[in-house]
């Protein structure tokens, strides 16, 4: 069967991907999506009946992902998905009715309606853009006085979601984090991600380290009921340990695991083409 | 398959197994160029798009 892998920037992912698909009975082929042209809702020539949507462009990805479902596409991770892990609210409402523990968050429509949220929380707490990955502008609040500093930075930018605020618990946690990147109802590989020197966030973008290491049966619950809060795929759970167990902050819909597989003596990308294998089969 | 680089003038040596959309950059500068074409064995570069703010995973 063919698959398409549709991306904007070529990783070392996506060659791995298509390479690992021969194992696994698929016939893959990387398609640019900077090329295409969709007239709407007929499929564009150079997609298979089956695609795994890789854009590293947040609205790229949403946008394709819909464009292709509407041609009839099966797409892994389907729009749904990607709608949910792209949004940081949706992502945390998802987590929240699956029973799944998470940061308390707060919604704030307004800048004025920010300090009660922040009394509520207390400080430190972590201010997060809704969406946006590798920690990007992923900020650490310490106190009130930096709380209204960064409001007032905020208020000028000129994208209106910038004026909405959504804030979340700071969590004590070592220096490292997990990243779980899982394939269906199977965890492909685990790894606690380390902060580099002078950094808290373990993003790999940002410098990060990883280490392998086997799940104990709590995170393996946790990780999976995040995955299928989200509405499943080929996904990221990224979890925290807390003092009160494990703690699931994001989910990634375009997991990328470069910095995983120099950790793990597995064929990651063999599994998620696997996963992919299997549920064109469905 | 050798290229220059528009930004400092550098060549760019492209490795023969590369594919078109694959990121090369330039040694010298680190400026990023995306493969645009391959063929007869001479390769087309392009700028590479700059990381963008909706960037991620």
């Amino acid at each position: 069967m063919k698959v398409s892998i549709t991306f904007d920037r070529l990783r070392w992912e996506e060659k791995a991907l298509k390479d690992a698909a021969g194992s696994v009975g698929l016939q893959a082929e990387l398609v640019d999506v900077k090329g295409l042209v969709f007239e709407v809702p007929k499929r564009p020539a150079e997609l298979a009946d089956l695609a795994l949507q890789r854009c590293i462009s947040h609205y790229r990805s949403l946008l394709v992902s819909q464009a292709m479902e509407g041609a009839g596409v099966h797409v892994i991770n389907s729009y749904a998905v990607a709608e949910v892990c792209s949004n940081k609210l949706a992502t945390s409402i998802a987590l929240a009715k699956a029973g799944v523990p998470t940061p308390r968050t707060f919604l704030t429509l307004t800048s004025d309606a920010v300090e009660p949220a922040a009394e509520k929380l207390g400080f430190p707490l972590v201010l997060k853009p809704f969406t946006g990955s590798w920690g990007r502008m992923v900020t650490i609040v310490r106190d009130k006085e930096t709380l209204q500093s960064l409001i007032e930075y905020k208020e000028e930018l000129a994208n209106p979601l910038e004026h909405m605020y959504y804030m979340q618990e700071f969590i004590k946690r070592p220096p490292r984090d997990i990243r779980a990147i899982v394939a269906g109802d199977a965890i492909v590989a685990c790894v606690h991600r380390y902060a580099p020197p002078g950094e808290w966030r373990t993003n790999i973008a940002r410098g990060g380290t990883s280490k392998a290491f086997k799940p104990d049966a709590e995170l393996k619950e946790t990780v999976l009921k995040a995955a299928e809060a989200v509405g499943g795929g080929v996904l990221g759970v990224d979890a925290m340990e807390s003092s009160s167990g494990y703690m699931v902050h994001a989910v990634n819909n375009t997991v990328e695991f470069k910095g995983a597989q120099s950790a793990v003596d597995f064929d990651i990308p063999a599994r998620i083409m696997h996963y992919v294998a299997r549920s064109a089969k469905r | 398959m050798n290229a220059s680089c528009t930004e400092c003038g550098a060549g760019i040596a492209v490795p023969e197994d590369a594919i078109v959309g694959e990121i090369i950059s330039c040694k010298d500068c680190s400026s990023e160029y995306e493969v645009a074409e391959i063929s007869n064995g001479s390769v087309m570069l392009k700028p590479a798009e700059q990381v963008g703010e909706d960037w991620g995973e």
